[in-house]
């Protein structure tokens, strides 16, 4: 594991222990007021202000709550940008539009003839494809420069026959993130699917 | 005297022997308790499955071998067990963790089961799920937290399988 992810990990860790404990010790009735004995009786002088007490403490441990969540969130983003720093990220995202002469199975990613991923698709996130979602299939790191991406999708083409295409793109990784898409489409004159790389720039 | 010795002598070795038989399968790494690992295989039908889609079903995931001895006599067990509880929200899936795919594929098919089996040929789902003995039998929760792990298969051990099925079914 990366020294660095190992140590945000180690904090937000800490972080939600500590978080959780305070916000359970406030929640935790402490000393002679947990014992029956201790609570005041109905009409007793102090008995009018315990709930607006739990009230106030209720409120307190709800504020530590969305504290610990927003620095969890917080923490996430710093995770993220340590291990994927955009000037080094390379995302991945699979699309499908139509799909009426494909059945995806499969994608195989490989970046500069390293495979890189492997994904099979269950009919659901096939479906969901289609629906139009949009799938992160991959995120890493690349140096800057000129690299080569082949995808290769495999599935049903027309007919029910087993259909296997690849997609090539080269590419210039520059200082930024690079976003590429890997795109099915229909290609309605030949009645066969298409596969292509899109470059976001 | 000396018969009491030895007496006295063999107790306390057969002691020592089963707490040290006790602490070393205490020690044996386990997923009981834990979250699942999520794994997506292709089944003999062609269907990709993915375990976490089963989520709020209980799941039998059984690892076989051809070359497993038991494995044959505890695949027929799982169909029966399957045919009966796979309406009341129990799923099956067997993984093969041969690597001659091509002998694997012709014993899942001479055993004719009504329950999916996959193919791990690469064992990374088996490393995944701490498989050291074939075959191993775990059972997971609607939730999809391990709750019982089976080691091997003997006489007894269906019974111990419906038991903890219906107990899980029952959640």
């Amino acid at each position: 594991m990366n020294p660095k992810f190992r140590v945000v990990s180690i904090m937000r860790g800490a972080l939600l222990a500590c978080a959780w404990a305070a916000g359970a010790a406030l929640a935790a009735p402490s000393g002679p007021t947990a014992t029956p004995d201790a609570v005041p009786a109905p009409g007793a002088p102090g008995a009018a202000a315990a709930p607006d007490d739990f009230k106030t403490l209720d409120q307190e441990v709800q504020g530590l709550k969305k504290d610990v969540i927003d620095l969890n969130k917080d923490l996430f983003v710093l995770e993220e940008e340590l291990l994927f720093p955009a000037n080094t990220q390379v995302a991945l995202y699979v699309s499908m539009d139509v799909g009426s002469f494909f059945a995806l199975d499969s994608v195989t990613v490989k970046i500069d003839n390293k495979e890189v991923k492997n994904y099979l698709y269950t009919a659901r996130e096939a479906d969901a494809l289609l629906k139009g979602g949009v799938q992160q299939i991959y995120l890493g790191n690349l140096k800057v420069g000129k690299h080569e991406l082949v995808a290769f999708f495999t599935g049903k083409g027309p007919v029910e026959r087993n259909y296997k295409r690849g997609a090539t793109i080269t590419f210039d990784k520059g200082v930024g993130a690079k976003y590429l898409e890997l795109k099915i489409t229909d290609r309605l004159a030949k009645h066969q699917p298409e596969f292509t790389i899109k470059d976001w720039e | 005297m000396r018969n009491l010795w030895l007496a006295g002598s063999l107790i306390i070795a057969a002691a020592v022997t089963g707490s040290l038989a006790a602490l070393s399968f205490a020690a044996a790494p386990t997923l009981v308790g834990k979250d699942a690992p999520d794994f997506v295989l292709k089944a003999r039908d062609g269907r990709n499955l993915r375990l976490s889609e089963f989520r709020g079903q209980v799941v039998l995931v059984n690892f076989w071998a051809r070359w497993a001895g038991d494995s044959r006599q505890e695949m027929a067990a799982l169909d029966r067990i399957n045919t009966t509880y796979n309406r009341a929200g129990l799923v099956v899936l067997g993984i093969s963790v041969d690597e001659d795919l091509i002998r694997a594929e012709e014993f899942a098919a001479a055993m004719k089961v009504s329950y999916p089996l996959m193919f791990d040929t690469g064992a990374r789902i088996g490393r995944d799920y701490l498989l050291e003995k074939m075959p191993m039998t775990i059972l997971v929760d609607r939730g999809g937290v391990v709750r019982y792990s089976n080691v091997g298969f003997k006489r007894g051990d269906e019974r111990a399988y419906l038991d903890h099925i219906r107990e899980l079914l029952r959640e």
